[in-house]
């Protein structure tokens, strides 16, 4: 079996874990944990029951989130960083929320009433400027022309208030544009509060040419104070909305940054404590998985089975056989995983993490309730994926194995690194034979 | 049909005795259903009258349901209110084609805005809902469905209220094709329904089991069996789910673009309510959660029995004079629910699985392929 070498010291570690801190509540599971991982190295992390490995591994993997402290993989932070894309995104989303808002604040079913029902109506053929010109009239809150049952009224924007009903549409035309006229006038007139004379005055300028009928005060008051009541509630629901959306979206970004996918997609693959794989799935579609993100292509390559899609898969699904048979699992690639033998869903497991590609495997005690032949092979299979050039970081409980195979040991208790060194220097160290075997003095 | 990739794994080993028709007939079933059913109409004449619109409503239903099991089948995601994407297509198809309003863009641009807008509409529902499972989930999208039903009713300008909007012109309205008027051909003959519907269906399916052997698929399994581990995998939880999401209503929009389009209106809202929903979420599970012919075998016994046999039972019972008082308790509607009950707690009883449980489904299954 050929050796990958070992970095030398000095070089910067594959995987940096710096004064990592995790706190449950008032518990310190995990306390200032320091830890280098070299390159091509197989490093064990042992200590009691109860020490906080699994905590550790699970926060490097991005399922926990360090209480403090940084991991980092080549350097670079495991996390997402905030980038033009994410504050795009973000905007995209609040402007919908906020359209949608918007839309439910200056009443939709009234606007399409207003913008292209009443477009439909007067037989002339159906256009976007007129559209437009609507459009901008809801928004004015500017009078309407209406039919019903074959006569022309004159309404309101939002078509609640009726004004005047004529039988012919340049008479109702004429009247609306007079009335509008009227409204505008108590509506731009001097000082806040509409004055009667200021009324009287827009009226009579058009009153010469058509009459106007009897319409009461405070409905030209109710409809001067249209324009500024739509618009204040299309400006509010806007920006509720785009709040709403855009702080969701953050949130949604910020509880995902450092997610397991995104650690796993940074190059970090694991396996569990207790064997977690997609029991019902066939152990070849486990291992597919893994390699899914290999596979290029968006919905219409797979859709249309573009060429490429099709040897995209079929070069997937041969190098997941290679990863089977590099476990020692080829003769069971369409079983279904869940079926499996103990040790065999454990070298599966193996097998679906090693096809992600990642550089660094952590490996949470893989040889738990085998027997002592199936350890032996499991601790051969660690040293040939140290062989591929993967590095090993492992949680084991077997001592015999973590002492053979490990460059380097670490030691935890009580969340504490107590010792870290080669095998043999580590079982020398009193503390460690202390947390052990428990503390005499 | 079936992918070249794909049936390597979907084959299963031959059972000792059985005759070589029943085997071609597993193997090929789908081949020879879309032949039975293409060819039924030519030789059957009754497909020409309502049982033809019947069988056509049993396609779209099949084409919802297919639509739901990316969610409840494949995702795992409880999905209570996928009638409220059925209307939403249906009601988007109608807008966009009936001459009350200015759009009048024709069938098939219609269909693609409306699938398009329908699988935002998903997109926008799963996006604040996503760490929602199992029963919250359900509890969302039942709350969504009734939400979308009010507002269907409540937005009377746009969607007419309790009318609906009519009339939604059948596909191919004003094209002319060999002198014929496409349209007119739609609106006379059943059979043109039946048709495109079985299109649509055929169409649907050969999409769904590329997909369930491709990236996606997996990843959908995946992350039903243990969302952690897939996370772990790299693969995105939010994603997965999202397409879920979108894929299940962009193929619930269709359904309801082809079922506005032969009813020739979208009906009242009330048309699109939970009933619905449940309806085709019991006809997922029966035939079998994550199973292309077990929802489609699902549909065609629940909404079959519903639309199809009812129905004919109620005429027969009529024809033959035996309920001349017209007693609910003698005719077959009235018992039509209790049967329904009835046989989904048999099934459920003795066969939880399903009745075509898909192959990721069936633990029973063990033998070793090739």
């Amino acid at each position: 079996m050929k050796r990958a070498p070992i970095q030398p010291v000095g070089a910067s570690p594959l995987l940096d874990v710096d004064r990592l801190t995790v706190r449950f509540g008032g518990l310190v599971a995990v306390a200032d944990l320091d830890l280098d991982v070299a390159e091509g190295s197989i490093v064990s992390l042992i200590g009691p029951n109860g020490a906080g490995k699994t905590t550790a591994f699970n926060t490097i993997s991005g399922i926990y989130q360090p209480t403090s402290g940084t991991v980092r993989l080549r350097g670079r932070r495991l996390e997402r960083s905030f980038t033009a894309g994410t504050f795009w995104a973000a905007m995209l989303v609040g402007l919908f929320t906020g359209l949608l808002f918007a839309a439910a604040a200056v009443d939709i079913d009234r606007l399409w009433l207003a913008v292209v029902k009443r477009g439909m109506i007067t037989g002339e053929p159906f256009t976007l400027a007129g559209a437009a010109e609507r459009l901008r009239g809801y928004f004015r809150a500017e009078l309407a022309l209406d039919q019903m049952a074959g006569k022309w009224r004159v309404v309101s924007a939002d078509g609640s208030e009726v004004l005047a009903i004529r039988r012919d549409l340049g008479e109702a035309r004429a009247l609306r544009n007079s009335l509008q006229a009227a409204v505008t006038a108590r509506r731009t007139g001097p000082g806040t509060v509409p004055d009667t004379t200021d009324l009287a005055g827009g009226v009579e300028a058009h009153s010469d040419s058509l009459k106007l009928p009897p319409i009461k005060e405070e409905v030209y008051d109710r409809l001067a104070a249209g324009k500024r009541r739509i618009r204040v509630r299309g400006w509010t629901g806007l920006f509720a909305g785009w709040l709403l959306g855009t702080a969701g979206a953050i949130a949604v970004w910020q509880r995902g940054r450092r997610s397991p996918h995104v650690v796993a997609q940074a190059g970090i693959a694991r396996t569990f404590q207790n064997i977690r794989l997609f029991a019902n799935m066939t152990v070849l579609e486990n291992v597919l998985v893994g390699l899914d993100r290999t596979i290029p292509g968006g919905l219409p390559s797979m859709l249309f089975r573009t060429a490429a899609n099709r040897r995209a898969e079929a070069d997937a699904r041969r190098r997941a056989r290679e990863s089977l048979e590099f476990v020692g699992l080829s003769g069971e690639a369409n079983r279904i995983a869940g079926q499996l033998p103990y040790g065999d869903q454990r070298r599966l497991e193996i097998a679906r993490a090693l096809a992600t590609g990642s550089r660094l495997l952590l490996l949470d005690e893989p040889a738990a309730g085998m027997n002592p032949t199936e350890t032996e092979e499991l601790a051969r299979l660690v040293e040939r994926i140290r062989g591929r050039g993967v590095t090993v970081l492992l949680i084991e409980h077997h001592m015999n194995v973590v002492m053979r195979i490990s460059d380097r040991v670490a030691v935890l208790d009580h969340g504490v690194k107590i010792a870290e060194g080669t095998p043999a220097e580590v079982k020398r160290d009193e503390r460690v034979i202390a947390a052990y075997l428990g503390d005499e003095g | 049909m079936s992918p070249a990739g794909s049936r390597s794994i979907e084959e299963t080993a031959d059972a000792p005795g059985e005759g070589r028709l029943a085997t071609f007939l597993r193997e090929k079933w789908d081949l020879v259903a879309l032949g039975v059913l293409a060819l039924a109409p030519l030789c059957l004449p009754a497909l020409g009258g309502a049982l033809g619109g019947q069988v056509t409503t049993l396609f779209i239903y099949c084409i919802l349901a297919l639509g739901l099991n990316v969610m409840v089948g494949y995702t795992g995601l409880v999905h209570l209110g996928i009638a409220a994407f059925f209307g939403i297509g249906a009601y988007l198809m109608a807008i966009l084609t009936v001459p009350m309003y200015p759009f009048q863009i024709g069938w098939l641009p219609a269909a693609i805005v409306s699938v398009l807008l329908t699988a935002g509409v998903g997109l926008a529902l799963g996006a604040p809902t996503l760490r929602l499972r199992g029963d919250y989930l359900a509890i969302v999208t039942l709350g969504f469905g009734e939400v979308v039903k009010v507002t269907l009713r409540n937005l009377e300008q746009i969607t007419g209220g309790m009318k609906g909007l009519n009339p939604v012109p059948p596909p191919g309205a004003g094209v002319k094709l060999w002198g014929v008027d496409l349209g007119l051909a739609f609106a006379i003959d059943p059979r043109w329904f039946y048709y495109l519907s079985l299109l649509a269906l055929t169409g649907v399916v050969i999409a769904m089991r590329r997909l369930e052997h491709s990236r996606l698929g997996r990843a959908w399994v995946a992350v039903r069996e243990d969302e952690l581990a897939a996370s772990s995998m790299g693969i995105s939880a939010t994603r997965v789910k999202l397409s879920a999401f979108a894929m299940s209503s962009a193929v619930a929009g269709l359904a309801g673009c082809l079922y506005a389009a032969s009813l020739s209106t979208t009906a009242d809202p009330n048309a699109y309510d939970f009933n619905r929903s449940i309806m085709v979420l019991c006809a997922v599970i029966l035939g079998g959660l994550g199973s292309i012919p077990g929802t489609l075998l699902g549909v065609a016994i629940l909404v079959g029995f519903d639309t199809v046999l009812a129905p004919w039972a109620d005429s027969w019972i009529q024809q033959m004079d035996i309920n001349p008082t017209g007693s609910s308790l003698l005719s077959f509607s009235g018992w039509r629910l209790a049967i329904f009950g009835l046989a989904l707690v048999l099934v459920m009883r003795f066969r939880p699985e399903g009745l075509v449980p898909s192959r990721r489904m069936a633990a029973e299954l063990h033998e070793a392929h090739p």
